[in-house]
């Protein structure tokens, strides 16, 4: 539970960005950091604190971590700026890094053995991130985007109960594992991929969430219910990687599908919701193959298993800063460029329809103060062509343009994220390189 | 089958499936015209724009207004949407001018070079006599910028009030010429 929580922190915030970019009046770039902040902080924290776990106990570890990890929740519930909420997001994650690796040496009493924790592990984190989305959407529509935050105060203080008796045990007998065992190398390859893997996958998440509410202006909730195939098929993908017992086919297989679902949000050939859920099945089927082997042959054979662990995670935070980092600046400029053609292809249709003079030139000025008034973003047009003539020939010549000026819209703002997408599914073939060079690893 | 066999075809099985459903879905949405789904490109405004055979004042007015706009947007280099929107109003025109560093000696030059082309396509397409053409061409290179842009956004009352004025011209030179 502490895992998913934590994990599908990472994530949750996607849906909620454009809320939080709307109402804390920042940039699309500023917004970007309350992601790429938790996730940077994650990145660079976990292998220390996973050597802070080993050194004070994991239960205490992992108790402090959440408590932590709660307080800086209620923080960036509670945030009013930009900066406050960012500073908030970075302590998060630093007591969610406890938290995750410090359980990964818990989990071994709890389901047995370190092979089946370290599948746990791996099942609850892929898990987080797939549900995290979703998860937020509905949260921010139902409620605000603070509610987010708030929600993970007492769900952290709960996982943190069963925790805390683990560190109550520690604290009584003294049983630390203050003797570090050598921990080997890290399984570069492994951790490379899933660096590559998890890059490619948080810009699935964040571009598709980006082009559902700012692209195609539908609500969080809808944009929620829309990635929630994603984590229905991350499901699908779990039973599969059942019937394979070898990681680096499952590896490739998912990394491939990652890809190949990217590719296809990358030529949607219209701009429909039905259209996204074939490359969405195949995004979370692939993440669920990948996170889950890439992870397990990180671990395995290893020891001990938090710092291994923290490794697992401080790869896959630093693939969705880099994922995030890279493609920000390219879709935000593709964006504007998309925006400002589609408007040229709008007034194009309407200077060449057979309305009257006045009333076309009427209308491209009130597309164009629409345009001022939604600067930055893809406009609704709607409002630009109200109130509709009262003739009815000429109502139906105008509601005719407003569906083919909206159709240039649409075209521009599912082609602005075109080009991320394209990068995004690279990344995710590039990591099939080092999925191929980690043949030697046997689980 | 060994059971190491097995293990080796399931893991290939995987991989292969995975690439053949990742290339059917790519192939089938560039088949459906995901690689063109973009918006249109706009026409160069300097290229010739065909006149559709108009018929009526209002058509010959459309018509009139979109050779307008091309050729004053052709002589200021930008696209002929982007004129058309900063035309609409004084507000629209002072930020077209900012943004393009365009002042108004400029853009009268312009917005009267496009009522030329304007005439000169109406003339072409046999939508306004020469007769008329050519005074009309004379009168649009002198008047103010504002009355220019006035004939653009309103170019069937203008049109109508040229038909009204110089129509009966038209009628007594064409009684006294060969």
């Amino acid at each position: 539970m502490a895992v998913g929580v934590v994990l599908a922190d990472s994530s949750i915030v996607v849906l909620a960005l454009p809320d939080i970019y709307r109402e804390l009046n920042t940039s699309v770039s500023g917004v970007t950091w309350v992601l790429v902040s938790f996730n940077l902080v994650m990145a660079l924290a976990a292998v220390p604190a996973a050597l802070i776990a080993r050194r004070v106990g994991p239960g205490r570890a992992a108790a402090i971590g959440l408590a932590i990890f709660a307080g800086a929740g209620l923080a960036c519930g509670l945030a009013d700026s930009l900066s406050t909420l960012i500073l908030a997001r970075c302590v998060q994650a630093l007591g969610g890094a406890a938290a995750v690796t410090a359980a990964l040496e818990l989990l071994p009493a709890t389901v047995g053995s370190e092979q089946r924790a370290a599948t746990v592990w791996a099942a609850a984190g892929a898990t987080g991130a797939a549900l995290g989305p979703a998860l937020g959407g509905i949260l921010t529509e139902l409620v605000s985007w603070q509610s987010i935050f708030l929600l993970q105060v007492p769900v952290a203080l709960v996982a943190a109960v069963p925790i805390l008796a683990v560190a109550k045990h520690e604290a009584a007998t003294g049983i630390v594992s203050t003797e570090l065992r050598r921990t080997g190398r890290p399984h570069l390859w492994a951790n490379l991929a899933l660096a590559m893997v998890s890059a490619a996958i948080a810009a699935a998440l964040f571009l598709l969430v980006l082009l559902l509410i700012e692209g195609w202006r539908l609500s969080p909730i809808e944009a929620a219910l829309v990635v929630t195939v994603m984590p229905l098929a991350a499901l699908l993908g779990g039973k599969l990687a059942g019937y394979v017992p070898e990681a680096r086919p499952r590896a490739a297989a998912g990394a491939i599908l990652v890809s190949g679902g990217l590719a296809g949000l990358a030529f949607l050939p219209k701009a429909t919701i039905a259209l996204t859920l074939p490359p969405q099945v195949l995004v979370g089927i692939g993440l669920a193959l990948v996170l889950s082997a890439l992870t397990e042959t990180a671990l395995g054979g290893r020891a001990p298993q938090a710092i291994h662990g923290g490794w697992t995670i401080s790869a896959r935070h630093a693939g969705v800063v880099i994922g995030l980092l890279l493609l920000t600046p390219i879709f935000t400029a593709d964006i504007d460029q998309q925006r400002h053609d589609a408007i040229n292809a709008g007034t194009a249709v309407i200077l060449d329809s057979p309305v009257n003079p006045l009333l076309k030139l009427d209308l491209a000025e009130k597309v164009s103060r629409r345009l001022e008034e939604e600067k930055g973003k893809v406009p609704t047009i709607g409002p630009a062509f109200e109130p509709l003539p009262d003739d009815s020939g000429e109502r139906s010549e105008v509601q005719q343009l407003q569906g083919e000026l909206q159709d240039q819209l649409d075209r521009g703002a599912t082609h602005a994220f075109s080009t991320s997408f394209i990068l995004a599914a690279l990344l995710g073939l590039i990591a099939l390189l080092p999925i191929a060079l980690s043949k030697e690893v046997e689980l | 089958m060994s059971p190491g066999e097995d293990r080796r075809s399931r893991g290939f099985l995987l991989v292969v499936g995975a690439v053949v459903v990742s290339a059917i879905l790519v192939g089938a949405y560039l088949a459906a015209g995901g690689s063109s789904y973009t918006p249109e490109k706009v026409q160069n405004p300097c290229e010739p724009r065909p006149w559709s055979n108009p018929k009526s004042l209002g058509e010959i007015a459309n018509q009139f207004t979109v050779s307008a706009l091309d050729g004053a947007a052709c002589k200021l280099g930008v696209t002929r949407e982007a004129l058309a929107r900063a035309l609409a109003t004084p507000e629209g025109r002072q930020r077209f001018k900012k943004k393009y560093g365009i002042d108004d000696k400029k853009l009268a030059q312009a917005v009267r070079a496009g009522l030329v082309r304007a005439i000169d396509d109406a003339e072409e397409a046999g939508a306004l006599s020469p007769l008329i053409a050519s005074p009309l061409r004379e009168t649009v290179q002198r008047i103010p910028l504002d009355q220019a842009i006035e004939f653009i956004n309103d170019a069937e009352s203008f049109l109508g009030n040229v038909n009204s004025f110089l129509g009966p011209a038209q009628s007594l030179l064409e009684e006294f010429l060969p």
